[in-house]
C-alpha cells in the first residue's frame, strides 16, 4: 500500500460531502468535503492505494481532471487497483454530486 | 439456468431490478421506505478499521458495513448491510462492531416499548483474518445481539450472494427469526474452497459449481427448510418478502430453528454418510418444513453403528476428568463428554476414532457435537428453571476446529453450530454462570461454538494453548502469504498472533493461569484451575449477563478502542437530533 499527496489550484469549491463508491477490486471509493476556514484553497488530495508504484499514473489523471474540474476541497482516494478510467468516472461522480 | 428465474417469467427477470447488483449501500436504501434511509456511523465518522494500513490493505472509510435506520411499511428498522466488494465482507472488529452495537441498540428500543425489527444483509466470507482473533469475537457478540433482540422484534436475515453466507455468521444467520434467500445465495459454515483444503478434493470440489449450489445454494436450503422463503433476484419482490416477515414479527418461544433440538434430532438420526446421501435426495428425507423426521429402520441402523472403542488421551479429556473431581464424567454421545456436579455442569468435545461423521473425528465440533452439547445446556436450563441458584456452566475447550465435511454442509452445520450458541446463550441470559476454559486449541467455528458465549473465558498459559480464527497454514493460504510473514505481522498486529499471552491482551481474557503441566496436571495445577473458575463463576453471577464487559475491561479500553467507539458513535446517532 502506498499513500501519495498531491496539489492542484481550484476555482470552485465543493459545496457539500460527498461518499462515492466502494474499496472493491478494480474500484476505489472518494470521500469529498468542501474545504474548511483555514484550509489552503485549493485541491488537496490523499490517494491510498494498494498498487505501489504508480505515482506518475496517478499525478497525471489527478492532474488532467483537475485542471478540467478545479474543485477545491479535501478528496480522500481510498483504491483497490482501479483503472484510470475508473478512477476518472468515480472523480466525475464525486464532483458533480458534490456541485449539483 | 431455470432455477434462478425462482418463479418469475424470462420477461419480469429482464425487467426486473436487480438487489444483487447494488452495494451495501443500495440494497439498505432498496428495502426501506422511500426517503426514511438514515446512515449512521457513515464514512465521514472515520470508523476505520485500525489494523488494515499497518499490514499494507486499504482501508474502507464505513469499514465495509452500513448501518441504516429507516421504516419498512411503517415500521422502525435497523438495517445491517454488508459490503460484499470489500475484502469479501469479512467480519472485522469495526464491521461487526457496528452490527452487534446496531442490534443492541434495536435491542434496548424494543425492550423500551418501540419494537425496531433488525435486518442483516448477510454477503460474508466470514471472519477477517486479517483482524483474526477480533473478528472471530466479533461474531460472538453478533450471535450474542441477534438473540438479545429476537424475542422482542423480529430479526430478518437476507442472503441474496453472489458472496453468499459463510463462516461464523451462517451462525448469525441460524439465529436469525427468519430468513430470505434467492437462488443465487450460498449458506454454508465452511466454504468449499477451505473444505477442498482441510479434506482434499474427494472430500469437495470447490470448482463444481454445480456441486457447491446443490450443497450450499438457496434454493436447497429453502427445501430442506433452512431458509424460510425463496425469492428472486428482484428488489420489490424481495422488499416485499422482507415487509412480510417484519409483519409477521416475533415467533413464540422455542420456536426459532436454533431452539428446535427436536428437529435437529430427528434429522441428524435419519441421517449417515455411510448410506452417502445426495443433496437431491435430501429434501425428501428431511421435509421442507423444519419439522420432526419420523424414525426409521435407518435411525435405528445408525444408532446400532455407535461402537465404543479406546479414546486417545487429550488434554480435553484431561482436564474434564480433573476438574469434574469425584463426578463420573458420562459421554453424551462418544465424542461429548459431561460431568455434573452439585454447583456445575462440565462439558468437553473430546476425539472419536469411530465418530460416523469422518470428519468430526480428531475433536472437531461437528453436527453431532452441536447437538449434543446444545441437549446438555438446554437439559441444565430446564432443571434449574424454578431454582433460585443456578449452577454453573463449564465448557473444557481443547478442539481443532469445526468439522470440514460435505456432509456436514449439506446437513447445514450453521444450523446445527446456532443450535449450540442459542443454548449457551439461553443458560447465560437465565442466569446461570458460563465459564469456557481454553486448556489445548480453540480454533475458529469450534470455538465460536463451545466457548465463546461464555461470561467468563480462562485461558491456561501454556505454549499448547492456541485461540484463532483459522490455524496458521491455512490462514497463511488464504491470505496469500507464508507462514513466516504471518509470525513477522503478528508481531504488531496482536489479534492476529497465535501466541495466548497476545490473545489475552485483546479485552475479552477473564484470566491467564500458569501451571506446571498442562498435558498431566499436578495436584497444584488442578487447584489453580478449579480455584480461578470459581472465582470466574462467581464474577458471572454479579457481573453482566450479555458480553459487555469485553468491551469494559481494562485492556480492552486500549486495544478495542476502535469497537468502543463504534458502540459511542452509534449510540450517539441513533435517534435524530431534534
Amino acid at each position: 500500500m502506498q499513500t501519495l499527496t498531491y496539489r492542484f489550484p481550484a476555482r470552485e469549491a465543493a459545496t457539500h460531502s460527498i461518499h462515492v463508491g466502494v474499496v472493491a477490486s478494480g474500484d476505489l471509493e472518494i470521500l469529498l468535503e468542501p474545504p474548511t476556514p483555514g484550509d489552503d484553497d485549493g485541491v488537496v488530495v490523499r490517494v491510498r492505494t494498494s498498487v505501489n508504484g504508480f505515482d506518475t499514473v496517478w499525478h497525471d489523471v489527478l492532474e488532467r481532471f483537475f485542471t478540467r474540474t478545479p474543485l477545491a476541497g479535501r478528496w480522500e482516494l481510498n483504491d483497490f487497483g482501479a483503472t484510470p478510467g475508473v478512477v476518472n468516472l468515480r472523480l466525475r461522480q464525486a464532483s458533480e454530486a458534490a456541485t449539483s | 439456468m431455470t432455477e434462478l428465474l425462482a418463479g418469475q417469467s424470462w420477461q419480469d427477470l429482464l425487467a426486473r431490478q436487480s438487489f444483487i447488483e447494488l452495494d451495501a449501500l443500495g440494497r439498505a436504501g432498496a428495502l426501506l421506505d422511500l426517503g426514511s434511509l438514515r446512515v449512521l456511523a457513515g464514512p465521514f465518522d472515520r470508523l476505520e478499521s485500525p489494523w488494515l494500513e499497518p499490514q499494507g490493505i486499504t482501508p474502507q472509510a464505513d469499514d465495509g458495513t452500513v448501518v441504516a435506520r429507516g421504516t419498512v411499511d411503517g415500521c422502525p428498522v435497523v438495517v445491517a448491510a454488508i459490503e460484499q466488494g470489500f475484502l469479501g465482507g469479512g467480519t472485522g472488529e469495526v464491521s461487526g462492531a457496528k452490527i452487534s452495537q446496531a442490534l443492541l441498540l434495536a435491542a434496548a428500543d424494543s425492550r423500551a416499548g418501540t419494537p425496531t425489527a433488525a435486518v442483516i444483509l448477510f454477503e460474508t466470507g466470514g471472519v477477517r483474518l486479517q483482524e483474526a482473533n477480533l473478528g472471530l469475537n466479533a461474531v460472538a457478540e453478533i450471535c450474542s445481539a441477534v438473540l438479545d433482540v429476537r424475542p422482542h422484534a423480529p430479526v430478518i436475515g437476507v442472503v441474496a450472494g453472489t458472496v453468499g453466507s459463510f463462516g461464523g455468521m451462517s451462525i448469525a444467520a441460524g439465529l436469525c427469526t427468519r430468513l430470505i434467500v434467492t437462488p443465487q445465495a450460498r449458506i454454508g459454515l465452511n466454504g468449499p474452497a477451505v473444505i477442498e483444503q482441510e479434506g482434499g478434493i474427494d472430500e469437495f470440489d470447490s470448482r463444481d459449481h454445480t456441486l457447491i449450489w446443490a450443497v450450499d445454494g438457496g434454493g436447497q436450503r429453502y427445501a430442506t427448510g433452512l431458509a424460510d422463503a425463496l425469492v428472486p433476484d428482484d428488489s420489490n419482490l424481495l422488499r416485499g418478502a422482507v415487509t412480510d416477515a417484519i409483519h409477521a414479527g416475533v415467533l413464540e418461544p422455542g420456536r426459532h430453528r436454533s431452539e428446535r433440538l427436536d428437529v435437529l434430532a430427528s434429522r441428524l438420526a435419519v441421517y449417515d454418510p455411510a448410506n452417502t446421501p445426495s443433496p437431491s435426495n435430501l429434501p425428501a428425507l428431511w421435509g421442507g418444513a423444519y419439522e420432526p423426521v419420523p424414525a426409521s429402520v435407518e435411525s435405528a441402523a445408525v444408532q446400532a453403528a455407535v461402537q465404543a472403542t479406546d479414546p486417545p488421551t487429550t488434554r480435553g479429556r484431561t482436564w474434564m476428568r480433573a476438574l469434574s473431581g469425584s463426578a463420573t464424567v458420562e459421554p453424551i454421545i462418544p465424542s461429548v463428554l459431561s460431568a455434573t456436579t452439585g454447583d456445575a455442569r462440565y462439558l468437553a468435545v473430546v476425539p472419536d476414532p469411530a465418530n460416523r461423521l469422518y470428519r468430526a473425528r480428531e475433536g472437531q465440533v461437528g453436527l453431532t457435537e452441536s447437538l449434543a452439547l446444545a441437549q446438555a445446556v438446554r437439559g441444565l436450563v430446564e432443571a434449574d428453571k424454578e431454582a433460585e441458584h443456578k449452577r454453573a456452566i463449564v465448557a473444557i475447550v481443547d478442539l481443532p476446529s469445526q468439522a470440514y465435511g460435505r456432509y456436514e454442509e449439506m446437513a447445514g452445520l450453521h444450523q446445527a453450530m446456532a443450535a449450540t450458541t442459542d443454548a449457551y446463550h439461553a443458560a447465560r441470559v437465565a442466569g446461570h454462570p458460563v465459564a469456557a476454559v481454553v486448556v489445548g486449541t480453540a480454533l475458529s467455528g469450534g470455538f465460536l461454538t463451545h466457548g465463546l458465549q461464555a461470561n467468563q473465558i480462562l485461558a491456561l498459559d501454556d505454549p499448547g494453548v492456541e485461540i484463532h480464527a483459522m490455524h496458521q497454514a491455512a490462514a497463511a493460504r488464504i491470505t496469500l502469504r507464508t507462514v513466516d510473514e504471518l509470525n513477522e505481522l503478528a508481531k504488531t498486529i496482536i489479534p492476529m498472533s497465535y501466541d495466548v499471552e497476545d490473545w489475552a491482551k485483546l479485552g475479552f481474557c477473564d484470566g491467564l493461569l500458569t501451571v506446571a503441566n498442562a498435558d498431566d496436571p499436578t495436584h497444584e495445577d488442578v487447584e489453580t484451575v478449579r480455584a480461578a473458575i470459581e472465582d470466574a463463576v462467581q464474577r458471572a453471577r454479579v457481573g453482566p449477563r450479555d458480553l459487555s464487559n469485553r468491551l469494559d475491561s481494562d485492556v480492552a479500553v486500549t486495544t478495542r478502542e476502535a469497537s468502543r467507539r463504534v458502540r459511542d458513535v452509534l449510540a450517539q446517532q441513533w435517534n435524530p437530533v431534534t
